[in-house]
């Protein structure tokens, strides 16, 4: 028993990685003003992408880098379309979404002539944990926040980005280039996105299937309510939310019964909607969030 | 609404113009896509527009359900409310629709029921929303994957068929809704009924009170405040109506097309999601949508038809869709956006 839940905590570690890198890049391009509902796609893309760089490459590093570049390039596009050219942010999320899942299935079939998943490549090097292996990336994404909370809170560069997103009027009077910051938050945010993408395919799962995200772009999201726009509470929340997809994955182990576990599949969703109706009322978001800027 | 003032021939032609754009932005980065993989774009992107016209009746089957789901995300959209949650609508609505038409053997029964259980759904998200401050986008993804599971445990089973693993057990003949006969060809009875919720939406839009309460609402919650109407009901009436839509579709969809569920749902995913780019693409308009679902589904089937054809994977046609989508959300949702926010901000009523 004592052993099966040091297993689930440890566990909830790896899968709390993509949750917290996804919740910590919205949390600074909220903050800044933008919604982005398109972490899904982006975590989508880069997981191909990164997979895709391995297996011609071999280079780990390269890899994650192209994972990292890939929600770069998808955050120009939204930062421009949201930002600069004033569209709807969540249609353009919603199309950022429908486009990742089609270029993934058509690389899968053209690349590998798969319909659902690629070829194994391996996986970034774990270090142990109480005779567990634990991926550097759960470390890295910790330090990621804590890095990113002293950023937006106690930096000036922080102050100026979150004055975007509660006044940007009164920010561009104070000298803030309201539109260009705006842009670079989303650029943050979807770099990370891009990281936690690429975290999914190259060291968690070894794999690319297009399935791979599983609605965790969006679990991020409700991570990021949940945690008032806080990157540091959003470690917790990463972590809570973790432990609910770690115990679906575990329960689908050991249960007996295979039809079953489409049962203990619905717990990390279910489990995001519990905690989000709980706490999420006393949360106050940016109060310019998802409007567009428009300079006089 | 009835006077073609110039004003409006001016927003119109906008729209024509918005739309034109939006298509050409899908085909060129389609054709890109396909000339990266190899293939001849333009053989390739004929196929993917002109080759849904190879059977039209399947053509006009597939459209119904993409056309109700568009309907379900208008309606609440003209409220100023974000519908994300078809999907997951149309699994419910698809699944008691079965059960019930299995136990009762009585299409109309199951219709009703399959359509009400979306609506329930649908009110269960805008209540979450409005009384709880919850974001419906979070609410309604968690709902659609939660739907996905249950909906395909319960196929599995609970609802299998012996003799097909893979499927629910049938709709019994007596409680399927047919295929007539008409001018020499074959069509299915859901497509003339979902003409027949188009009619009703429009109706119910621009003719009635509950609809006007919603528009207003949409517009300008503000003015919706000060005429007495109160943006709070008009955007859990327009989830309501977005439910039932959505909850018809996947009813439709199993009494009148499939007659079974599949184990991994393939004959309804997707399908609420495309019915956000239906919707955008009709202006949120009931009869713009009729329309505009027939172009959706003519660019799914032409993937189909390029595959067979060129062996070129049809999902080319989804990346050809989100393309359009994003380019739509350019100049018109702006509009939108922001009546979306005004009603935002009173429904949470700051």
């Amino acid at each position: 028993m004592i052993e099966e839940v040091a297993d689930l905590g440890l566990l909830a570690l790896t899968s709390m990685v993509p949750l917290l890198l996804g919740a910590v890049g919205e949390i600074v391009s909220e903050r800044a003003g933008v919604v982005n509902i398109g972490i899904e796609g982006m975590f989508l893309l880069s997981a191909l992408t990164s997979v895709i760089a391995e297996y011609y490459t071999g280079n780990l590093a390269l890899s994650l880098l192209v994972g990292v570049a890939t929600g770069v390039c998808v955050g120009v596009l939204h930062g421009a379309i949201s930002v600069y050219l004033r569209g709807d942010q969540i249609v353009a999320g919603v199309g950022v979404n429908l486009f990742a899942y089609g270029v993934g299935v058509v690389s899968l079939i053209t690349i590998w002539g798969t319909f659902g998943n690629s070829p194994s490549v391996p996986t970034i090097p774990k270090f142990m944990v109480l005779g567990r292996p634990i991926s550097p990336m759960v470390p890295a994404s910790i330090l990621i926040a804590v890095g990113t909370w002293y950023l937006l809170f106690k930096t000036n560069t922080g102050l100026r980005i979150r004055a975007c997103g509660e006044d940007p009027r009164a920010a561009e009077a104070m000298g803030v280039k309201v539109l260009r910051l705006r842009f670079l938050s989303v650029l943050y945010g979807a770099a990370l996105a891009g990281l936690g993408g690429a975290y999914l395919s190259i060291d968690w799962v070894g794999q690319f299937t297009k399935e791979i995200a599983a609605g965790r772009g969006f679990i991020a999201l409700a991570n990021v309510a949940f945690s008032g726009w806080n990157p540091v509470v959003a470690i917790a929340g990463a972590y809570v939310f973790g432990v609910f997809d770690a115990l679906a994955i575990h329960l689908s182990i050991v249960s007996m019964q295979p039809a079953l576990a489409y049962l203990f599949k619905t717990i990390p969703y279910l489990g995001t909607l519990a905690v989000v109706v709980a706490f999420v009322r006393r949360a106050r978001m940016p109060s310019s969030l998802g409007k567009p800027y428009i300079k006089e | 609404m009835r006077r073609l003032g110039s004003w409006r021939l001016v927003e119109y032609s906008s729209t024509a113009i918005e739309v034109a754009g939006s298509v050409a932005a899908g085909i060129a980065v389609g054709g890109a896509i396909l000339a990266l993989l190899g293939y001849d774009p333009v053989k390739g992107l004929s196929l993917l527009i002109l080759g849904g016209f190879r059977d039209v009746d399947y053509l006009l089957s597939r459209a119904t359900f993409i056309m109700m789901t568009g309907l379900s995300f208008a309606i609440p959209m003209l409220a100023g409310f974000f519908n994300i949650g078809a999907e997951g609508m149309m699994y419910l609505g698809g699944l008691v629709a079965l059960v019930v038409a299995v136990y009762t053997g009585n299409a109309a029964v199951a219709l009703v029921l399959g359509s009400l259980a979306g609506a329930a759904l649908g009110l269960l998200i805008a209540a979450l929303k409005v009384f709880r401050g919850v974001n419906e986008v979070i609410t309604a993804i968690m709902l659609n994957w939660t739907l996905h599971y249950v909906v395909i445990y319960l196929v599995t089973a609970r609802f299998y068929d012996p003799l097909a693993p893979h499927e629910s057990v049938k709709v019994p003949k007596g409680a399927r809704l047919g295929v007539m006969d008409v001018a020499g060809g074959r069509l299915h009875v859901i497509f003339l009924v979902s003409l027949a919720a188009v009619a009703l939406a429009y109706y119910l839009l621009y003719f009635t009170r509950l609809g006007y309460e919603i528009r207003v609402s949409g517009l300008s919650p503000k003015s919706a405040k000060y005429a007495g109407i109160s943006p709070r009901r008009a955007v859990l009436n327009s989830m309501a109506l977005g439910g039932l839509f959505a909850g018809l579709s996947g009813a439709l969809n199993v009494l009148g097309f499939m007659y079974y569920i599949d184990n991994l749902l393939t004959s309804m995913a997707g399908m609420g999601f495309d019915g956000i780019g239906v919707a955008l693409m009709g202006r949120n308009n009931p009869l713009g949508i009729a329309f505009s679902s027939v172009f959706f589904s003519m660019l799914i089937l032409g993937g189909q038809t390029m595959q067979i054809v060129m062996n070129a994977p049809k999902e080319v046609a989804d990346t050809l869709s989100g393309i359009i989508v994003i380019a739509l959300s350019l100049p018109y949702a702006y509009r939108m956006l922001v009546s979306y926010l005004r009603t935002r901000r009173l429904v949470r009523g700051d």
